[in-house]
């Protein structure tokens, strides 16, 4: 494979995608990284197995639309116990906690939020067992919705 | 620009109906199917960050608590900052598992507790 002239195997390239998840975790801005340390302390979180759907760019930050999924299984001996919303530059870096229980028969959530200005917005999916799954999303915004 | 300067930001018009509720499920479900339940609430959802004409600060006001239970069993609890937006809207899956009321409760920073319930029915 040859990108912008360099010279870069199959493997190369996969290496370096596996990559990005790390990448992703240092920018993580002090807010937010100390919001995870007291939420979750040292338990490793995996990307996967959480879908996060909002839009790339919102005009106004009053109203994002936000759209929660996992493929996690929801029986009774191992389901989706929670969905956190992190929202790196809101004033309440913690924005949300979505606690669920099996009854519900899938894990899903959709909601608006608001956001003081461009940031990721990541969600964390906790699961009975203690399993830590995530997704990011950086989202464009025009208009500070903080009010 | 210190928060004293900052112009003050236009809000909506002062609502009415804080506390309309509503919860709207399918009116008729299948026995163990996953339906699409949403529940919205009239609610201002005030940061505390924003400032009024006179630029005095607006109080913060919100709800920081939705707990919803199925025939009386808690099925769902969620946590809210004052990031959620006004009016808060949220939607959730739940199993139809049995004819029951389900329950939204939605409680705010200032103590007020607001509940709307809907009837699952299968046919």
């Amino acid at each position: 494979m040859d990108l912008v002239g360099i010279s870069l195997s199959r493997r190369a390239f996969l290496a370096a995608l596996a990559a990005l998840p790390l990448l992703r975790e240092e920018e993580l801005p002090p807010a937010a990284q100390k919001v995870i340390r007291e939420r979750f302390g040292d338990r490793p979180i995996r990307t996967g197995h959480v879908q996060l759907d909002a839009p790339e760019s919102a005009p106004d930050g009053r109203t994002v639309p936000l759209f929660i999924e996992s493929d996690l299984p929801m029986t009774p001996a191992d389901y989706v116990k929670s969905f956190h919303v992190i929202v790196d530059h809101n004033p309440d870096v913690y924005l949300a906690g979505f606690h669920l229980t099996p009854a519900m028969g899938e894990a899903a959530i959709d909601t608006r939020i608001k956001m003081r200005r461009s940031s990721h917005v990541r969600v964390i999916a906790e699961t009975s067992r203690g399993e830590l799954w995530s997704a990011a999303q950086m989202v464009y915004v025009t208009m500070n919705g903080c009010v | 620009m210190t928060p004293t300067n900052r112009p003050a930001i236009e809000l909506a018009p002062p609502q009415t109906g804080t506390g309309d509720a509503k919860v709207l499920v399918p009116a008729r479900v299948q026995r163990n199917a996953v339906l699409h339940v949403r529940a919205l609430l009239a609610h201002p959802m005030l940061t505390g960050l924003s400032r009024d004409a006179e630029g005095k600060p607006i109080p913060a006001y919100w709800v920081k608590e939705v707990r919803v239970t199925y025939g009386g069993d808690p099925v769902a609890r969620f946590e809210w900052s004052s990031g959620i937006s006004r009016d808060p809207y949220v939607a959730f899956p739940l199993k139809a598992a049995r004819e029951a009321p389900l329950t939204v409760t939605w409680t705010d920073n200032r103590g007020a507790v607001f509940t709307q319930t809907a009837d699952i029915r299968f046919g």
